[in-house]
């Protein structure tokens, strides 16, 4: 087997990203939106990580564990805001969402 | 090495600055604080002009730079020769003693600490231009004039005529001014300095262009209310009587005659020659309009147009020197003719028609005495103040052009014709009004100006300028003095002599027939024409039919294209559009949508920074 590249890591993070992107434009429920822009942060920082790991410098991997920790209180706010809207609303498609078009 | 005097006119010049600043900050509600504090600053500058006019002579100069914009240098200075000494003097002098008289006149004035506070701003202002050595500097006094004078005629600004004759004189002076501004341009761009030392110092090879003359003359027929600019002064009556004295009498229209003279070799004969027949002109004309008016203010109104005629005509008939001493003199006698005017109208419960008045004489003895004083010395009685000034220019006139000779005569007439008609008609006689049967004397603060300006001045300024004022001081005004004294035979003697015995004439005349103007029953047609404003009826018409119908006309084009295509159409109607369009497209309200958007726009920011 050969050894994985930096190549091989950003291919896996493109993919991941391309796969939360998706999600978020096809997908209508907001729990499972943000479930995919969650993922796309991921893919980020496992770019973020590789990239560190392959220049043999330890920036990018500290970096990450910041990141980690905002996208941690971040993730709290946001269901708590998905919760909120729930219970006003009664629905949390997004499609529903669009008092404001007018 | 003469003594340094500039720190006594720094004194001259901040003193009231300082006064009408401490009483905006502090006194606004303490009018009797602010009216004292006030007197007492006008007092202090007379002493230290009194100070600098008897000292020993030669120019003080002092100057200091602002701002260098490229190779033009606009600075702050002072230039104090013979005539910015005499009229430091004259200005501050009878300045203190209106100052004196309008703590008595105002004291039952809810805003007296604003008028004082105003009063004290003029005089920085004026005392200003006095010292200033040059242009720019001139210019920005020259203005703080424009606005202290626009402040203090407003002074009742709850009367619609008060706050009518206010704006009036603020926008008659602005034309005046734009010419001033204009000349202050052309001087900057063809000689590149505006210090009137190096102007002085600068002799240009084709000659000075009549064209910076005629500008810079602009000014000064605002400012001095010269034809044809002169409509403002008699309605800046409006202000209360003291403000008239001091401001639209004795010392602000007196102003553009003093400066004229500061640049009087900037004139070329052509200017020169337009000054002095406007001049004289208006001298004759205003003398005989003076005739025709009943309200007290205003007949010493046109009395000072007159005098400022023949001001101007003396600057146009090369003797800028004669003007300055004939406004010196004027000051002495028309402030306390103002000021008199002022005391009988306190006297009457603010009665000013004098067809209303009457029978003073009995019942008003110090003020009576100082007016007739005045008015004696305002007709040219010799030996008076006002003939020496008077007398040397309708000589000078004689010598140069017997047309304005002529006018000057007919002045001279007017003056006594009016004078002896004010003296008959407010304090002779019997009482025509219930206001004049119950007038009263008025208190010191307002005789004690009267006697020293009216009994002293108006009579001895003439004989007091050699003791008061040094004669090396003074040595361009007191020459003519005593060369042009009284020769029993010459013309302007002889004329001087007829009008006063035609003045007595006329106060013969006007004692005919109590509470109705004589000349008005007998030549009715004559009196109206005199009474009719002609000027204001010209601009009157220019105004409504000429610039209206522009000014209309504009604002059609500003309608229809500005604000209709421009703003309408293509400002409102664009958005508009684009509004609609985008409103249908993309605007749904669907966050995937807005999504899809972020990305696809992100990705064609992507392509075009990559590919490129």
């Amino acid at each position: 087997m050969e050894h994985t590249t930096l190549a091989h890591h950003l291919l896996l993070a493109g993919l991941l990203f391309a796969l939360g992107l998706t999600g978020v434009l096809v997908r209508r429920n907001l729990l499972v939106v943000y479930m995919c822009l969650e993922l796309m942060l991921a893919a980020t920082t496992l770019a973020m990580v590789a990239f560190s790991r392959f220049a043999h410098k330890m920036d990018g991997a500290v970096f990450v564990f910041f990141v980690i920790t905002v996208a941690a209180a971040e993730v709290a706010v946001g269901l708590a805001l998905i919760v909120a809207l729930y219970r006003r609303r009664g629905t949390i498609q997004s499609d529903a969402l669009n008092l404001l078009r007018d | 090495m003469p003594p340094d005097f500039s720190s006594l006119v720094h004194w001259i010049l901040f003193l009231p600055l300082g006064a009408a600043l401490f009483i905006a900050l502090f006194l606004r509600r303490a009018g009797a604080v602010a009216a004292w504090l006030s007197t007492g600053v006008a007092f202090a500058i007379a002493a230290l002009a009194l100070r600098l006019l008897t000292a020993a002579p030669g120019d003080t100069r002092w100057h200091v730079e602002l701002a260098k914009l490229g190779d033009i240098s606009l600075g702050f200075g002072y230039l104090i020769d013979a005539n910015a000494r005499l009229m430091l003097f004259v200005v501050s002098f009878v300045a203190a003693w209106i100052h004196l008289f309008s703590v008595g006149y105002m004291r039952d004035d809810d805003a007296r600490g604003r008028f004082f506070g105003g009063l004290s701003i003029f005089m920085f202002s004026i005392l200003g231009i006095v010292v200033a050595d040059n242009l720019l500097m001139t210019f920005v006094f020259w203005e703080l004039v424009g606005f202290s004078s626009y402040m203090l005629i407003a002074h009742y600004f709850d009367k619609d005529y008060a706050a009518e004759a206010s704006k009036k004189a603020f926008i008659v002076n602005r034309v005046g001014d734009l010419g001033f501004i204009l000349g202050i341009a052309f001087c900057l761009a063809h000689f590149g300095t505006l210090n009137f030392a190096e102007l002085g110092a600068l002799k240009p090879a084709a000659g000075w262009p009549w064209l910076l003359g005629a500008l810079l003359m602009c000014g000064f027929i605002g400012k001095s209310a010269q034809f044809p600019l002169h409509v403002w002064l008699t309605d800046a009556m409006a202000g209360p009587t003291p403000v008239s004295a001091l401001i639209h009498a004795a010392t602000m229209v007196a102003a553009g005659v003093y400066f004229m003279a500061r640049i009087a070799f900037l004139l070329t004969p052509d200017v020169l020659q337009l000054i002095a027949v406007s001049g004289a002109g208006m001298a004759a004309l205003a003398g005989l309009c003076a005739l025709a008016q009943t309200d007290i203010k205003k007949s010493l109104a046109y009395s000072t147009l007159a005098h400022l005629g023949i001001m101007g005509c003396a600057i146009g008939l090369g003797r800028p020197d004669l003007a300055v001493l004939h406004m010196a003199m004027h000051a002495f006698f028309k402030a306390t003719l103002f000021l008199g005017a002022g005391s009988v109208i306190h006297g009457c419960h603010h009665e000013q028609d004098m067809l209303k008045m009457g029978g003073l004489a009995r019942k008003m003895p110090v003020t009576t005495a100082a007016f007739i004083a005045a008015t004696l010395s305002n007709c040219a009685v010799p030996f008076l103040a006002g003939w020496y000034s008077k007398d040397a220019i309708l000589e000078a006139a004689h010598a140069s052009n017997l047309y304005l000779f002529t006018l000057l005569g007919l002045a001279a007439v007017a003056t006594c014709l009016y004078s002896a008609r004010m003296v008959r008609l407010v304090f002779f006689g019997p009482a025509n009004s219930e206001a004049a049967d119950h007038a009263h004397e008025s208190p010191w603060t307002m005789t004690a100006p009267l006697v020293v300006l009216g009994l002293g001045f108006s009579v001895a300024a003439g004989f007091a300028a050699d003791a008061l004022i040094p004669a090396a001081a003074l040595a361009r005004v007191a020459e003519p003095l005593r060369a042009m004294a009284f020769h029993a035979t010459s013309a302007a003697t002889i004329v001087g002599l007829v009008a006063l015995a035609l003045g007595a004439l006329a106060f013969r005349y006007y004692g005919r027939a109590a509470g109705v103007d004589s000349l008005r029953v007998d030549l009715p047609r004559f009196y109206g024409v005199l009474e009719f404003r002609w000027m204001d009826a010209v601009y009157g018409w220019y105004v409504d039919r000429v610039q209206r119908r522009l000014s209309e006309f504009l604002a059609f084009l500003d309608l229809l294209l500005i604000n209709g295509v421009a703003v309408r159409w293509l400002g409102a109607g664009v958005p508009a559009v684009l509004g609609y369009l985008t409103g249908r497209t993309l605007h749904r309200g669907q966050t995937r949508l807005y999504a899809l958007s972020l990305v696809v726009g992100t990705l064609l920011l992507a392509w075009y920074f990559l590919a490129r």
